[in-house]
């Protein structure tokens, strides 16, 4: 049995979505884009963005927004509105029903969203590389069944075989996985870029009942444009006394601008508006160059977000639900990504809305797990966990090292080699800290165990393997190996994912919080770390380097290794940071002097021995030093100076 | 007794054998989710480099797009050499320019912006009648022979 995909036929664009290993995924156009525009040209059978850019040339027989007409009677009030302001012919056909007539043929609006339905078609099966045969199809919740039946009739001409219609504020909260959630009453604000719709939802025996719809058929993110070209040209006219709207050239190019702006005002405060040559001025070409500040926008769009507010209360009176009852808020239409649409809506329902699924496919989304329920994949399908935080060990420092990075797929295991900090340590003890803070302190300790019978050596060389592995259900082993000596130590923690759903947020929103003066911390650490190394490198080259240095090198570098010495506990990072370097660069010296002195007394033997000053065997130096995680191959041979993080 | 055990004994053995056939079924199927997932990851990689590309050449289009309106206000030598520099470095990237003026109108290639009326009986003019190319607006670009941007033209229309 082949797929069944999941579409959300839209008046202004077409999206399609398909269940995939589990998951819904978007399938992009051939022209590579996530949706196709809702335009057809049912002569020359040209549809989507192609359709879109002959619109100019041949109004009459490129056809847009044909959902307007579905399932309509040709008097119906609204079809008469639209027919007003749509540049192709509307006609009463049979039964009085509202088709188009493109050169002397007529077309029910079926036949023309069946065109769009096959270019989605042919997309989805050159993606899949298979037959497409069956699909879920959205409708608006106030769609009636004459609508509804339209649209299935639509399906069943493009080869389809609609196995459900099902509304889209519906397939937003399955989009959402809100019946998973148990939210109760949902709203879901849908602004999109010609229309907009409020839907109260209610669920009940796990399937969301409309409990009220309201909108505006006609306001969307073209009136966003057309405010925002005005303010230009008005802006324009003042300065330059050029009305830019009067020339078509310019108003396609102001067009792009606007849209170009309104897009990047979502995520930065201010735009630049470029558009040199843009007209002719008496005194010469006239160019157009102007900032818009994202404050200036919000003032400019205000009215037409207000707008918004009335239907969506009319909605919950209707819905007999107060703005309190509503458990979740869903966005849904491209135009909910400005800052100021979350805002107003933030602000009316007081509470953030669930916009984290992209608001152009959130309903193609839900229909493709509709349909993946209805062919049984998704419960055919191993639902695998994730781990809800990052799990990880404590290293030199109180640093905490992250083995298995938050949301990992489980089962999943990683390992990692770590040294020795200190010489002759003969254990360590590791900690295993679960938490997205980069201190061990901050972190939760989950368990902790001590690996002993560590060989006397210098410290770096010591190679101890930690792993990590969680099973299916979450619980945790964690081992420590010496690779000398084949001991190890491991523990067992069952509970490494079985925190509830507020433990996991409130630790995730605290690392936000502390996420700068952490970094600080971490860093901190880490440049004290760098300090200690080059402290422990620099004594050790000395002492091997014997009488091969001369005794003023030797004193520079003795000195510069007290003055290190001396703000290694007490000292800023920057302080840490200099005297590291200053003495980085005079142990230099002593490598020039090696070389030097190798040059004028060939065959004499390096007095490197490696007799390390006896440190007392029983030091116990908890912390562990991470080694540079570097494949298996250089792992296995044991690495001189140690590396720090 | 004995022959109720032994059935009860293989009714159990029935059900380990499905369930282990299903879970053979769906490790294998697992797997297999997996490898295509890997193949599709390194598809993926291809397609996104070229992606990457486009992104960034549709961000340096309108430089391009302003040096050529500029040229068409001064006729400055130099900014003429400019666009050329461009679209020779273009060229080497297998960027093509888009011809449009005096062609039919290809909605695959070229977005109408504009109708400019033009007089059927008016001869052999330049671009001369019915769906043909009279003005380039802005320029359009393939990239290795895929759209990278459609050229914005007016076309003629009989009145």
């Amino acid at each position: 049995m082949g797929k069944i995909i999941g579409i959300d036929l839209g008046t202004t664009n077409s999206c399609v979505a398909v269940m995939e290993g589990g998951s819904p995924k978007v399938i992009h156009s051939a022209e590579g884009r996530n949706t196709i525009p809702s335009v057809v040209d049912p002569i020359s059978h040209v549809v989507g963005d192609v359709a879109k850019r002959q619109m100019v040339l041949k109004p009459k027989t490129t056809i847009f927004s044909i959902k307007r007409l579905m399932g309509k009677k040709f008097k119906d009030e609204s079809v008469q509105f639209d027919a007003k302001w749509l540049p192709y012919t509307i006609k009463s056909g049979r039964d009085g029903m509202a088709d188009v007539e493109v050169e002397g043929r007529m077309f029910t609006p079926q036949e023309v969203s069946a065109i769009i339905l096959q270019k989605i078609k042919a997309d989805t099966e050159a993606y899949l590389g298979g037959k497409v045969t069956q699909a879920v199809i959205t409708v608006p919740a106030y769609f009636d069944d004459s609508q509804r039946q339209a649209t299935k009739q639509a399906g069943e001409i493009a080869g389809l075989e609609v196995l459900r219609i099902i509304n889209e504020p519906t397939a937003a909260a399955l989009a959402y996985g809100l019946d998973k959630k148990n939210a109760h009453t949902i709203a879901v604000y849908d602004l999109g870029g010609g229309t907009f719709d409020i839907s109260i939802l209610e669920l009940g025996d796990g399937v969301y009942e409309v409990k009220s719809t309201n909108g505006d058929t006609h306001l969307g993110g073209d009136d966003f444009d057309k405010v925002i070209i005005d303010y230009i040209a008005d802006q324009f006219q003042k300065e330059n006394g050029v009305d830019l709207r009067k020339d078509s050239q310019a108003l396609q190019r102001l067009r792009e601008s606007a849209e170009k702006a309104k897009i990047e005002l979502s995520s930065s405060q201010e735009a630049q508006i470029n558009q040199p040559f843009i007209t002719q001025g008496k005194d010469g070409p006239l160019h157009l160059t102007m900032s818009l500040s994202r404050a200036k926008l919000e003032q400019i769009v205000e009215p037409l977000v207000e707008k918004t507010l009335k239907p969506v209360e009319v909605a919950l009176k209707d819905a007999k639900v107060s703005k309190s009852n509503i458990d979740e808020v869903i966005l849904v239409g491209g135009m909910t990504r400005m800052p100021k649409v979350i805002g107003s809506v933030t602000k009316f329902f007081g509470k953030e809305p669930n916009k984290s699924v992209n608001p152009d496919e959130v309903v193609a989304v839900g229909a493709a797990i509709q349909g993946g329920v209805l062919g049984g994949e998704v419960k055919d399908v191993l639902l695998l966990d994730v781990t809800p935080l990052t799990l990880g060990i404590e290293t030199l420092g109180s640093v905490s090292t992250p083995l298995i990075t938050k949301n990992t797929t489980i089962p999943t295991s990683k390992s990692q080699v770590f040294s020795t900090a200190a010489d002759n340590q003969t254990q360590v003890e590791i900690n295993v800290l679960q938490g997205e803070r980069p201190m061990a302190a901050d972190n939760k300790s989950l368990g902790r165990f001590i690996l002993d019978g560590i060989p006397s050596a210098p410290r770096g060389v010591p190679q101890v393997e930690v792993s990590f592995d969680i099973d299916a259900s979450g619980i945790l082993n964690v081992k420590a190996a010496d690779k000398a000596t084949g001991k190890e130590q491991s523990i067992k923690i069952t509970g490494s994912t079985g925190l509830t759903k507020e433990e996991v947020e409130k630790m995730t929103k605290e690392a936000e919080m502390h996420a700068s003066e952490d970094a600080k911390k971490k860093e901190k650490v880490e440049s004290k770390n760098a300090a200690d190394s080059l402290i422990f490198t620099a004594e050790k080259t000395l002492k091997d380097a014997g009488d091969k240095v001369n005794d003023n090198v030797k004193k520079e570098i003795e000195e510069k290794i007290t003055a290190l010495k001396g703000v290694l506990d007490s000292g800023s990072k920057e302080d840490l940071e200099t005297k590291t370097k200053e003495l980085s660069e005079s142990l230099q010296k002593v490598g020039q002097a090696m070389y030097a002195s190798k040059d004028s007394a060939q065959g004499k033997q390096p007095g490197a021995t490696q007799d390390q000053e006896s440190t007392t065997n029983g030091q116990k130096e908890e912390k562990i030093e991470e080694k540079e995680e570097d494949g298996k191959t250089s792992a296995d041979e044991p690495v001189e100076g140690e590396v720090v993080n | 007794m004995k022959k109720k055990n032994e059935e009860k004994k293989e009714n159990k053995d029935q059900g380990l054998i499905k369930k282990n056939e299903e879970l053979e079924h769906q490790v294998k199927r697992t797997l297999a989710d997996y490898q295509n997932l890997e193949k599709r990851v390194a598809e993926d990689k291809i397609e996104w480099v070229k992606l990457a590309n486009r992104q960034l050449l549709l961000r340096i289009l309108p430089a391009l797009d302003s040096l050529i309106l500029a040229e068409k206000h001064t006729k400055d030598e130099g900014v003429i050499l400019s666009i050329k520099t461009f679209l020779d470095a273009f060229g080497q990237e297998g960027i093509k320019k888009i011809e449009t003026v005096g062609k039919d109108f290809d909605p695959n290639t070229m977005e109408c912006v504009h109708v400019a009326e033009v007089d059927p009986s008016a001869g052999s003019g330049q671009g001369q009648g019915e769906g043909k190319v009279v003005e380039e607006i802005k320029a359009g670009y393939t990239l290795y022979d895929r759209i990278l941007r459609p050229a914005q033209v007016i076309v003629g229309k009989q009145q």
